[in-house]
């Protein structure tokens, strides 16, 4: 059997499957926001339900939004972990349990940690109770469905932590002892060791890191249905809501979908250029 | 679009259905229960407290053998939906079908469902087709009333406190800002808020006439205007949560759902409902037999049981709902017989919740 | 020694915050599960006036809880088994063969991970539409084994590329039939890697959601899909709390398996770098 034929056959019913799939996915969803593939309908090549979108309000606000929740969770979640996982860099006493925490989020299904969280937020939840009890706040604060979408930004934090973690932490690690040691002996502080050479060492892991945040959270649903602000939709609640019975619009919310698509690619190339200009700035900075 | 979907899936679809129908319509009521116990089972889609439904159907299930199957949906649309989306399959998955009764906009019956049933009952001449301003032309029949109405918690307010009127209502607000919460999606009873109290500020309450032109602009600035008064929640049930907990002292609500809600538990009993002068919708919903119900015999045989008079005594006792059969009892209701007076139609009058609901989201909510 | 101090205090203080971190949050959960339906906890109740596990008895007789719970774990091991033999001849190529195009193959195959997941659950559902698919188990079957085929080949052809040549030739050498060469020089190196692939396809079918919401509803429930209903619609929070435990207690503990899986077998693979 020629070689060539021996991979492809190999590659088929794993990558072949995926590759089909996939492409026949994206490519309804491209139709569909056109007019092809229009239940019901006669298949109309045309651009009326973009048209249609853009008009509505709705379809910006939810862009802006998805927008915004993914574009914080993101950089959040990066910020936070960085120090995390420096300091968890070498195994020290309790060091294991601490990480093991750390990541434990990762585990809890989506649907459940919105739970877990609305129950501590509500209105006479635990967070409430605590802060009257020790009398910080005098009367309860009413944190669910948040308009600025805290309680989701800090779910996608809850959940997504662990993996910039796991990311950089691997990356942390791979920086030899002597590199950090030869830095310090230049004279240079924290502070600058950071900037001149944990960040252009680990900035692969963390562009990776930002994009896969940022890819996660502009998709997401469960929190938005669950946590998020009711006068608000995420990309992914307004398809859906487009695509559901009330509407059954079938086109309109695959524009929804290719532009979340969209959204997906812009964001992850814009954070991973930004990585890459911000080190290469910092590391020229005296 | 609804509309299309529907028609291209009809086209050429329905001819199995049809001939089982004629089947059933010409049968004594004898023969189709005999045949219902053959088919021996019987799918029912209904959307909402399945779990206590299903403590509810076994006395059926005693009565006639057949045994029911009850799935649990999501929202009031996905039984419907997948009805619809699946009409071209020549058997379906379900046999009885429940629909809020004004979807008569959204679904053509005799196209859908077998039928008429309506004649076909036992107890005929005290169910009806008719329901939440939709008339199902004998392919549906009631089996569910229900009423929306503001839940208060009476532990902490009176009930002669509580505003009557919009005027009253604003005065209420101003003076317990951010204690009245209601939803607009996911469960009618904030809609109803919503619908009722633009009839009021728009003066199109009781037999007024439908304007020429409606112009919503009063309506959409009220709801700015008291944007810090009032808090939105995220669906019926939310609201009941979240006033259980005492989050709220008042919330929109189905009379049904808070009294089914303090029957199992999960709600405290100082939560009560008063139908305002302003006015709540009220409703119900039907149940249908799909064109290519596996079970169709079993299907009118259950319906006929779900909407018997002694059925429906037991709903109202267990749930709260306002009975459909006019032999029945209804002594168990939250709200009192005089208050239900001031109930208003979904659909009905000159300003339909359609008409102002979605608008109102559009340009106040998620503006 | 001062900055090992620190480092203990540190310590300390950050477990007592990941503490509340986790803990707080289960312990209301495991609270909500077993308020007793004949004592409502609403306001002013700081804690449920009587706990019992009453609310999970009747969550478990009068929900589809037992169905869901059917359907999940019948689903996930079939998606385990069938990602992992449709997997393993990729797998195979990537991680013993050469050729043109490995390169942009290894991440071509990463696109189910980056799509949103609901715009394949949706358009897949559409597919499934005008296809006239309604069988439910074999297209959320189906939409499982795609979604989850990045993880069983990555890990796979991890293992498979720490399959010895040395040792395979020597099976060889020694006249060994196929199956003996790879009982003898293959599955040894592979087990790991082979249980951890399917753990974690099995771990996240049960709680893939996206497309057993918009493919299943409303007849094929899983646990997510019903746990959204007690979530959103039908917001019942008691029963959202037995749910939510029942979906998360035995995934969590799976994956402390997973991860100890992983780290014998590959660290690479764990964090993402392979």
């Amino acid at each position: 059997m020629p070689r060539y034929l021996r991979i492809v056959l190999l590659l088929t019913p794993g990558l072949g499957l995926v590759v089909v799939m996939m492409s026949m996915v994206i490519y309804r969803a491209v139709a569909q926001s056109f007019g092809l593939y229009n239940f019901g309908g006669e298949d109309i090549l045309s651009l009326a339900h973009w048209q249609e979108m853009f008009d509505n309000r709705r379809y910006w606000s939810a862009l802006r939004w998805s927008g915004y929740i993914a574009t914080t969770s993101a950089l959040l979640s990066v910020a936070l972990a960085y120090p995390l996982a420096l300091w968890l860099r070498r195994p020290f006493f309790g060091s294991t349990i601490l990480s093991a925490m750390i990541k434990a989020p990762y585990f809890v299904p989506g649907l459940v940690a919105a739970f877990l969280l609305i129950n501590v937020i509500s209105f006479h939840g635990f967070v409430n109770e605590f802060m009257i009890w020790i009398g910080l706040w005098d009367k309860p604060v009413r944190m669910q469905n948040d308009e600025n979408g805290y309680a989701i930004i800090g779910l996608q934090v809850w959940k997504q932590l662990p993996l910039a973690f796991l990311l950089l932490l691997g990356s942390i690690q791979s920086i030899p002892d002597s590199v950090l040691h030869a830095a310090q002996d230049l004279g240079a502080g924290t502070l600058a060791r950071f900037r001149r050479v944990v960040l252009p060492l680990t900035m692969k892991a963390m562009q990776a890191a930002l994009v896969l945040i940022f890819i996660g959270a502009a998709g997401d649903f469960s929190f938005q249905a669950i946590a998020g602000p009711a006068r608000k939709n995420s990309m992914a609640t307004l398809m859906t809501q487009l695509q559901g019975s009330n509407y059954s619009d079938w086109n309109g919310a695959a524009v929804v979908g290719v532009t979340l698509m969209g959204l997906s690619l812009v964001g992850a190339v814009a954070l991973a250029g930004f990585v890459q200009l911000m080190t290469k700035f910092t590391e020229n900075v005296r | 679009m609804l509309r299309k979907l529907m028609l291209s899936i009809l086209a050429g679809t329905t001819l199995t259905g049809s001939a089982m129908a004629a089947d059933l319509t010409s049968m004594s009521w004898d023969g189709i229960v005999a045949q219902a116990k053959e088919e021996g089972e019987v799918t029912w889609f209904q959307w909402y407290f399945e779990d206590r439904f299903r403590n509810v159907v076994p006395a059926f299930e005693e009565q006639y053998g057949i045994k029911v199957n009850l799935p649990d949906l999501d929202g009031g649309d996905a039984g419907l939906n997948k009805v619809m989306a699946e009409a071209g399959r020549e058997t379906g998955a379900v046999d009885v079908l429940s629909i809020s009764g004004d979807k008569t906009k959204a679904i053509s019956p005799s196209d859908f469902f077998i039928g008429p049933i309506l004649s076909l009952l036992p107890e005929a001449n005290a169910v009806t087709d008719k329901a939440q301003g939709g008339d199902w032309g004998g392919y549906a029949i009631k089996f569910w009333g229900n009423q929306t109405g503001m839940g208060y918690d009476s532990n902490r307010v009176n009930l002669e406190d509580l505003p009557q009127t919009v005027a009253e209502l604003e005065t209420w607000m101003a003076a317990n800002p951010q204690q009245l919460g209601f939803n607009f999606e996911n469960g009618g009873s904030g809609p109803s808020f919503i619908n009722n109290v633009a009839r009021n500020i728009l003066g199109l309450t009781g037999d007024a006439e439908a304007p020429e032109s409606l112009d919503l602009a009063p309506v959409f600035d009220w709801f700015v205007d008291h944007e810090d008064e009032y808090v939105l929640t995220t669906s019926n049930n939310d609201s009941y949560a979240r006033i259980n907990s005492g989050e709220f002292l008042m919330v929109p609500v189905w009379e049904d759902g808070i009294a089914g809600l303090i029957q199992s538990g999960e709600m405290g009993g100082h939560i009560k409902v008063y139908l305002p002068e302003w006015g709540m919708n009220g409703g119900g919903n039907v149940v249908a037999i799909p064109k290519n119900a596996p079970h169709p015999a079993a299907a009118l045989v259950f319906i006929s049981w779900l909407t018997s008079a002694e059925t429906q005594t037991e709903l109202n006792k267990t749930f709260g709902s306002a009975p459909s059969n006019s032999n029945s009892d209804d002594s168990f209701a939250l709200i009192s017989n005089a208050e239900r007076a001031n109930s208003t139609n979904w659909s009905g009058g000159a300003l339909p919740a359609d008409a102002v609901v979605p608008a109102v989201i559009e340009n106040v909510f998620q503006r | 020694m001062k900055r090992r101090h620190i480092s203990t205090i540190l310590a300390i203080a950050v477990s007592f915050a990941l503490f509340f971190w986790l803990a707080i949050p289960f312990a209301m959960a495991v609270m909500w599960s077993m308020v007793d339906p004949g004592h409502p906890w609403s306001y002013p109740d700081i804690l449920p006036p009587k706990l019992s596990f009453e609310r999970w008895r009747v969550v478990w007789e009068t929900t589809s809880l037992p169905t869901a719970m059917l359907n999940s774990y019948t689903l996930a091991p079939v998606a385990g088994i069938c990602t992992l033999l449709l997997a393993a001849p990729t797998a195979y190529a990537f991680g013993r063969e050469e050729f043109r195009g490995k390169a942009i193959a290894q991440v071509v195959i990463l696109i189910p991970l980056v799509l949103p997941g609901f715009v394949t659950a949706v358009f897949f559902a559409s597919l499934l539409l005008s296809l006239g698919i309604f069988e439910k188990y074999p297209a959320v079957l189906l939409g499982h084994i795609v979604l989850y085929m990045p993880y069983a080949v990555r890990i796979l052809s991890v293992s498979f590329s720490q399959v010895q040549d040395d040792v395979v030739n020597a099976a060889r050498d020694l006249g060994a039939s196929p199956f003996e060469v790879f009982r003898a020089a293959y599955f040894p190196v592979l087990k790991p890697g082979i249980f951890a692939a399917f753990l974690i396809v099995f771990v996240l079918s049960i709680e893939e959601f996206a497309i057993a919401f918009i493919v299943g509803v409303p007849d094929f429930t899983t646990i997510p899909t019903i746990l959204f209903s007690y979530l959103g619609f039908e917001f019942v929070r008691t029963n959202a709390a037995v749910v939510a435990l029942i979906l998360v207690v035995p995934n969590v503990i799976l994956m402390l398996v997973l991860e100890r899986l992983l780290q014998s077998a590959n660290p690479a693979s764990v964090s993402g770098k392979g």
